[in-house]
């Protein structure tokens, strides 16, 4: 897949174009947004990233230009400046994610492959953390290699918190994820299903853990 | 002598001046008085005198002849005893006198001789100039204007001293509202500060005479406004331009593949980096205007702090909780700086508490936020310190720049909200955070 990085600082974008090629990308580089648009006009790019900070022309100009002409490029911002104001600005502008300098280029390459993916090959994968494996197409789940049954209500649950491993889950979002916009709610029955599957998972020895935040959700990570 | 007050000087002198005059002016009122008494008194003699002369006559035989009316009579008459005359030639010589024994009235030249004053008129009747004298007795004086002028102190002196003092009152009134334009002006140059830049004193209904100290005040107030905007300028630039080489260097020791030391410098970077995104968030909150009618959800800000730090509060063996009601608190302010300053305060009390213990968000309906922990607690000694830059109190060893309460404290002065520190009963710190409720926003905003 080849890449467009826009970046005016000679060494990160030299760097950059050194990382993004050892993880297995063909990358381009280019200093100005005069040349990105070039660039961009001759070659069909998979995913451009772009340095908000360009000596000719703010780069969102060159996003919002892409974007009036309905290209749906996936473009990756990096911003210097990543105030509070900014990341709205470039997420509006049509960018689909962003960067804060400095990050890390593992975060880098991990939200290029995300953007990539998408929309369609994300359901298709099976989910992991610890020795918990989930197959979101079968709806199946293995701990340690072996498959274990859950009632659909508990295999909900541990569905929307293995897809936010690591992030906090409100309480709320798992209510909807479990009983949709219809189903009727009892006052405590997430805590039920997320206790019974705690239970559970503890019972097959699967390394991982459901933190209740109290009063606002839950959130699963790998036991350490 | 020196006053504080503008106004207690100008009373103090305006005081002096009223006692000064309260003595002066009856005095002068009273001589012009008398002077004028004296002056009518001369001139009706003046008359008297006239009226003499027109009666004096030169018969046939050249003999002089003074024919007075019954009035005139009467008025000289030894009976009434107030008013004499004399008739005298040029040599003196006395031709006429209301007195019995003929004598002149008055000693030759003088208008006035003891108690009796009089005037002195020349006419010539015939081929003969003659010098008509009127006198009045002093001890019998006209009791009217006598009386005006010995009784005039107790009378009408003393009207002066009330309206001297009256005068006074009205001028301290004039002067206090003279000097409001410069109270109000006063009151708005106390809002001034660092963060308040942008006032300027009124020039409305200020006096011209201090008109021109207000606008160079304001002057110098735009220049002033102008070094604090490069500064904050500058800033903001300076994390900006740190950046991007920082990024250069994260990605070449991430390029280079692992290395001795290569975890510890990224750690190193990711702390710089920190330091660097915590100096442009204070540059943006010192040029950020908040909107005053900008309404945020208190329980969405928290719930989406409690939500974003739970990760970090678990990774050090923390338990993070929110309590509150679950229903929308709305208050005066913008979400984004709200959450910025009570992640701060939240990951404060992660980062210097124990592990194994608790941290706790809590929400009023009324508008309130706590931030409880289990920590050490900050002694009161450095209470008043820990909201200023840089201030790391002892965990000099610890990663912060001492930033983190600053910001907390910038964004919740921009909000015109409170921030208290206090002890927990049970061991810990408790910070409480009153912002000003609002009501619901409307569905079409």
């Amino acid at each position: 897949m080849r890449l467009l990085i826009v970046e005016d600082n000679v060494e990160l974008s030299k760097l950059l174009s050194q990382g993004l090629g050892r993880a297995g990308y063909e990358v381009d580089a280019v200093s100005s947004a005069a040349d990105a648009r070039d660039a961009l006009s001759g070659i069909r790019y998979a995913a451009m990233i772009l340095d908000l900070g360009l000596p000719d022309e703010d780069g969102l100009a060159v996003l919002t230009a892409l974007r009036r002409g309905s290209d749906p490029l996936p473009v990756i911002v990096l911003t210097a400046r990543g105030g509070l104001q900014d990341r709205v600005g470039g997420l509006r502008s049509g960018a689909d994610d962003y960067l804060v300098k400095p990050f890390a280029l593992e975060e880098l390459v991990a939200r290029l492959e995300a953007i990539l993916r998408r929309p369609g090959q994300l359901l298709g994968r099976s989910l992991e953390l610890g020795n918990l494996v989930y197959d979101t197409e079968s709806r199946q789940t293995f701990v340690a290699g072996t498959p274990r049954t859950f009632s659909a209500r508990e295999l909900s649950v541990l569905e929307i918190l293995l897809r936010r491993q690591g992030r906090v889950v409100p309480k709320k979002a798992v209510e909807d994820h479990i009983f949709g916009l219809t189903g009727e709610v009892g006052s405590n029955a997430v805590e039920v299903y997320v206790s019974r599957l705690r239970k559970q998972l503890s019972e097959y020895g699967a390394t991982v853990v459901i933190h209740t935040i109290r009063g606002v959700g839950y959130m699963m990570a790998a036991e350490k | 002598m020196r006053f504080r007050s503008l106004l207690s000087r100008i009373v103090l002198l305006h005081i002096v001046a009223v006692a000064i005059a309260a003595v002066f002016l009856p005095l002068v009122l009273f001589w012009l008085l008398t002077s004028e008494i004296d002056h009518l008194h001369r001139e009706s003699m003046q008359e008297q005198a006239d009226a003499l002369g027109d009666r004096l006559v030169q018969a046939a035989d050249g003999t002089l002849q003074l024919n007075l009316t019954q009035s005139q009579r009467d008025l000289y008459s030894a009976a009434y005893g107030r008013y004499t005359y004399d008739v005298r030639d040029p040599e003196g010589q006395v031709l006429f006198s209301s007195r019995a024994d003929g004598r002149a009235i008055l000693p030759a030249g003088a208008s006035s001789s003891g108690s009796i004053s009089g005037a002195r008129v020349t006419r010539t009747v015939g081929d003969r100039v003659l010098r008509i004298e009127v006198a009045e007795d002093l001890a019998h004086r006209d009791v009217i204007t006598d009386d005006i002028a010995a009784n005039f102190f107790r009378r009408v002196g003393w009207i002066t001293i009330p309206i001297l003092l009256v005068l006074l009152a009205i001028d301290i009134m004039i002067f206090r509202r003279a000097l409001a334009p410069l109270l109000r002006a006063s009151e708005e140059a106390s809002r001034i500060g660092p963060a308040r830049t942008d006032i300027r004193l009124p020039g409305d209904g200020m006096p011209a005479e201090i008109r021109p100290l207000v606008l160079a005040v304001n002057q110098a107030l735009d220049r002033l406004e102008d070094g604090f905007r490069m500064q904050r300028q500058f800033t903001a630039d300076a994390a900006h331009q740190l950046r991007t080489p920082l990024a250069v260097l994260r990605t070449r020791i991430e390029t280079t593949g692992p290395s001795a030391g290569s975890a510890e410098l990224l750690d190193d970077i990711a702390r710089m980096s920190r330091i660097v995104h915590q100096l442009l968030e204070i540059a943006e909150l010192d040029t950020l205007a908040l909107d005053p009618e900008e309404i945020a959800d208190l329980q969405a800000v928290c719930a989406e702090v409690v939500a974003a730090i739970a990760p970090f509060a678990l990774a050090h063996g923390k338990d993070i909780a929110l309590k509150g009601p679950d229903t929308p608190v709305y208050i005066y302010g913008n979400a984004g700086m709200l959450e910025r300053a009570i992640f701060n305060l939240a990951e404060n009390a992660i980062k210097y508490t124990a592990p194994r213990t608790s941290v706790e968000v809590e929400i009023g309906s009324g508008g309130a936020v706590w931030v409880r922990d289990r920590g050490p607690g900050i002694r009161p000694s450095e209470r008043g310190f820990i909201f200023q830059r840089f201030w790391r109190g002892d965990n000099r060893d610890t990663e912060g720049a001492g930033l983190g309460l600053s910001i907390v404290r910038a964004v919740i002065e921009d909000h015109g909200a409170s921030i208290m520190v206090g002890d927990l009963a049970a061991g810990g710190t408790e910070f409480s955070l009153r912002f000003r409720p609002a009501p619901a926003p409307s569905a079409a905003a």
